[in-house]
């Protein structure tokens, strides 16, 4: 802070430990009232441990905390509160069986005295409907938050800050679940919080956001405090230069050759998704990366969980090498060849108590055993061979998958389905939380099994990845496809254009 | 509130039915027993309810009813066996055990982050064991205690019975004073945002250790009043007074709307849940077919009393079964109705871009 206004909030070299890992290092930062701080960084940069840290949920190791001026220790989520400080988290923290009054004087309802005390519920619901009115949420503060839409909920979350009289909000990748309109409903709001002179600290990956939000930017790489910059210095290549530490390079991902046209594998026609795609249409060839780009909110995910049968489509058909192609669940693609590795795979793609070896023969594992006895000699030789194919960086095949990094758990869940035979091979976000080296490997495997004629349906939200790998593109916004680009076509802002929405030529029309 | 009606007139339609094959149902000697049953159960199906309502789980309780009745035999007794104290020893003797179980199984769940089945589980066994130590296998007898006044007195003598049982009068300060704590204070809003969402509690400065602690405490308390009621009521303490007494607070409390996931439930509901238990059990009893054979003889069919846990469990699993349907149902058309909404919006787009 160079120009002299008072300062609402001073961190300086904050630092945190944890067993084997340095979170923060040395850290600092600071925010004025009115101002918009967005704070950046790749995963693991220390942003939201930073976060914690101003929120109350952890103490630093080193480091000092100033709020207005004057030396602040933030031992628990309670004092940070007082001090005015709110986190909103990115995973909406509201308890869905309450109703949105009660949520939003949790943990502060009016009135002082012992817990026993009576509940002003009145005064609770007077109080959240002015609150609510600020927001701009229409909503009773008698409606049970579970019937609230995602957006709703933010606005919640944030009149929950507010009735804290909060001088510093902070809010972790607000609109990753938020439709366009409502992130557009949420930068409103944010506006009018600045113009009542709060701080806010915005986390978020969508650099076209920051550019549009932010007063200043701040960048942490691995725990450490890369420098700030205004918005008027702030250009989109310069912060991802900041954030990655290097100049960008396309160097990792393997060298695209043109291939002889191939013949479609999977064509999808007017594929209606519940609570996504509407009516979708796209086909993909053998032997190709297909990308999918998009925001949060295209529903790329949801759809390709109907690819999968996990979430069965509601009407429209698919083809899969010219059969019909319709899975109720799961079962059915698998033994079609059409196999996930997705996008939460701590979650849904691994069973992380489990072994690598009993990892990888769980989708076939009916075919290891024999009346119901499991031949785990056949188990392991097949979890060892992949495991080889892959490099898998593992003491042993009997290692717990959630002892592994991200990339070697990453690897485990496409070892898994290489141990079938897959025609069509989704990969929802194959990187994210990966490290870089393990990145270029993981590139290399998606070439080398599109040589060998499988198709890859490549869901990313790193551009890089979407420009590096991919044949077309197929650029989603707001549950619908906006355009198929073909890789003489890419380009960012091609790409870009169509992902928010902007009309332009360009682009075959889906 | 729906479930809670339909739980109401389900309760009404069996009540009804019950009077009509065997008047005797509502007979004083019958209804006031009942009532007698339905105040003990629901004594401790309403501390229960604040764990279960919390997202946790209490299996210890049936042993908690044990042990306070085996202590205050054991103390109070004037019998073979007892050591002759006043009942003023006794009772807080076993009052205060309870409370301490209930401290002692929140504090491992809650400081060690142990599962409360577990801890639980370990808890009922425990008391067991210590209960069965006590009366060394045997049982305590209370006869000429004046404890036993507290089950068979009361207010309102009619025909030598009293019309308002003593338990039944601490039943009704328990509802009130639990429908005031659950349903009106902060502590109670906080018990419902613990069990809906305990990260989001924490998050908000609850201080969910103690709150989490708290309904424990509350549980095993609740359970030790009821153990005194059940002492006098019984009269002799046996190791095997309380067995899989949880059990039947469980079901009532999920009879009545809380779910096990947490967040959930309501006293009203605990009390409607608890009065179902007894008036099934006691149903069994009760009812009767009257008949003619074809000789012309008079007749009358009993349901076997070996049915009861049959028609119990299957009493419990028609409930939820109906109750998730309706839920089920509820979704499907939600959901039907976004997409179309929608679809219909999408389209509506799609016209005014083309226009």
């Amino acid at each position: 802070m160079t120009q002299g206004a008072k300062t609402l909030l001073k961190m300086s070299g904050i630092t945190k430990r944890f067993p084997g890992v340095i979170a923060l290092s040395g850290v600092s930062l600071s925010l004025a009232p009115g101002e918009v701080l967005a704070l950046m960084g790749e995963n693991g940069a220390g942003k939201s441990t930073l976060m914690k840290v101003l929120g109350g949920a952890q103490s630093p190791d080193e480091g000092s905390i100033e709020v207005d001026g004057r030396a602040a220790t933030l031992s628990s989520v309670r004092v940070a509160k007082s001090l005015g400080i709110a986190l909103i988290h990115q995973e909406l923290m509201l308890a869905p069986n309450l109703d949105i009054a009660a949520n939003i004087f949790l943990g502060s309802e009016p009135g002082r005295g012992p817990l026993l005390r009576p509940l002003p519920a009145r005064e609770m619901k007077q109080k959240a409907a002015a609150l609510l009115s600020r927001v701009g949420l229409t909503a009773s503060p008698s409606t049970q938050v579970s019937l609230l839409t995602a957006g709703q909920m933010q606005m919640v979350e944030i009149a929950k800050a507010l009735a804290l009289n909060a001088r510093i909000i902070i809010m972790d990748e607000p609109t990753s679940s938020l439709t366009a309109g409502e992130s557009e409903h949420l930068f409103q709001i944010i506006g009018q919080l600045k113009a009542d002179g709060i701080g806010i600290i915005y986390i978020s990956h969508r650099m076209e956001e920051v550019m549009v939000l932010a007063d200043r930017i701040t960048v942490l790489r691995d725990g450490k405090y890369v420098g700030d910059l205004t918005r008027a210095e702030a250009t989109h290549d310069k912060v991802v230069a900041m954030m990655v530490g290097r100049e960008l390079s396309h160097h990792y991902f393997p060298e695209k050759v043109e291939r002889p046209p191939a013949e479609a594998r999977l064509v999808v026609d007017h594929l209606l998704v519940q609570g996504a795609p509407l009516g979708v249409s796209f086909h993909a060839l053998r032997g190709e990366i297909l990308g999918f780009a998009g925001l949060l909110g295209a529903a790329r995910t949801e759809l390709m969980e109907a690819l999968f049968g996990v979430t069965p489509a509601l009407s429209g058909s698919m083809t899969l090498d010219g059969k019909p192609y319709m899975p109720a669940r799961a079962r059915d693609a698998i033994q079609a060849g059409v196999y996930l590795a997705p996008e939460d795979r701590k979650r849904h793609g691994l069973v992380l108590p489990m072994s690598v070896a009993q990892n990888t023969s769980l989708p076939n594992v009916s075919s290891y055993s024999r009346f119901g006895y499991l031949n785990r000699e056949q188990e392991r030789r097949v979890a060892g061979a992949e495991v080889e194919r892959l490099h898998t960086k593992t003491p042993s095949i009997e290692q717990r998958v959630v002892n592994l990094s991200g990339g070697n758990q990453q690897k485990v869940v496409l070892g898994k389905w290489l141990a079938m035979t897959p025609r069509v091979l989704i990969l929802d976000e194959p990187t994210r939380g990966i490290d870089v080296g393990a990145k270029a490997e993981i590139y290399r495997h998606m070439a080398g099994l599109a040589e060998q004629g499988i198709t890859i349906l490549m869901v990313s939200s790193d551009m890089e990845e979407i420009m590096g790998m991919s044949d077309r593109v197929v650029v989603m916004h707001e549950r619908r496809i906006r355009g198929v680009l073909v890789r003489s076509e890419l380009s960012q802002e091609r790409i870009a254009k169509l992902m928010t929405g902007t009309r332009e030529e360009g682009g075959q029309a889906a | 509130m729906r479930r809670e009606l339909g739980m109401t007139v389900a309760l009404l339609f069996m009540c009804l039915g019950l009077w009509l094959s065997n008047p005797d149902f509502l007979g004083q000697s019958n209804a006031l027993n009942t009532v007698r049953q339905i105040s003990m159960l629901g004594i401790y199906a309403v501390g229960i309810a604040f764990v279960i309502i919390g997202g946790g789980i209490d299996l210890s309780i049936g042993s908690v009813i044990g042990l306070t009745g085996v202590l205050i035999a054991k103390f109070s007794s004037p019998g073979a066996g007892g050591l002759g104290y006043s009942l003023w020893v006794g009772i807080p003797l076993g009052l205060g055990a309870a409370l301490t179980v209930g401290i002692l199984q929140g504090l491992l769940i809650t400081r060690l982050k142990l599962q409360p089945f577990i801890v639980t589980l370990g808890g009922m066994l425990f008391i067991r064991g210590v209960s069965q130590t006590i009366v060394q296998g045997g049982t305590l007898s209370l006869a000429g205690s004046k404890l036993l006044n507290l089950a068979n007195g009361g207010f309102w003598l009619h025909n030598g019975d009293p019309l308002i049982p003593y338990p039944f009068l601490i039943f009704v300060a328990v509802l009130a004073v639990a429908t005031y704590v659950l349903h009106f204070t902060v502590f109670g809003r906080y018990v419902y945002a613990l069990g809906g969402n305990r990260d989001a509690a924490a998050y908000s400065g609850v201080n969910v250790r103690g709150v989490e602690t708290a309904t424990y405490l509350i549980s095993a308390g609740l359970a030790g009043v009821a153990g005194v009621c059940y002492a006098a009521y019984i009269g002799q303490m046996s190791q095997q007074v309380g067995v899989a007494y949880e059990m039947y607070a469980i079901a009532a409390a999920v009879l009545g709307g809380c779910s096990l996931r947490g967040g959930e439930g309501t006293v009203l509901g605990v009390l409607i849940g608890s009065a179902m238990m007894r008036v099934i059990d006691n149903g069994i009893n009760m009812f009767q077919l009257n008949y003619q054979d074809a000789d012309g003889i008079h007749r009358i069919w009993r349901l076997d009393p070996n049915w009861t846990f049959i028609i119990i469990g299957g009493v419990i699993l028609v409930a939820v079964i109906l109750d998730q349907v309706v839920h089920i149902v509820q979704d499907k058309r939600r959901i039907r109705r976004a997409a179309d909404a929608a679809l219909a919006a999408s389209d509506a787009q799609q016209h005014s871009k083309a226009a």
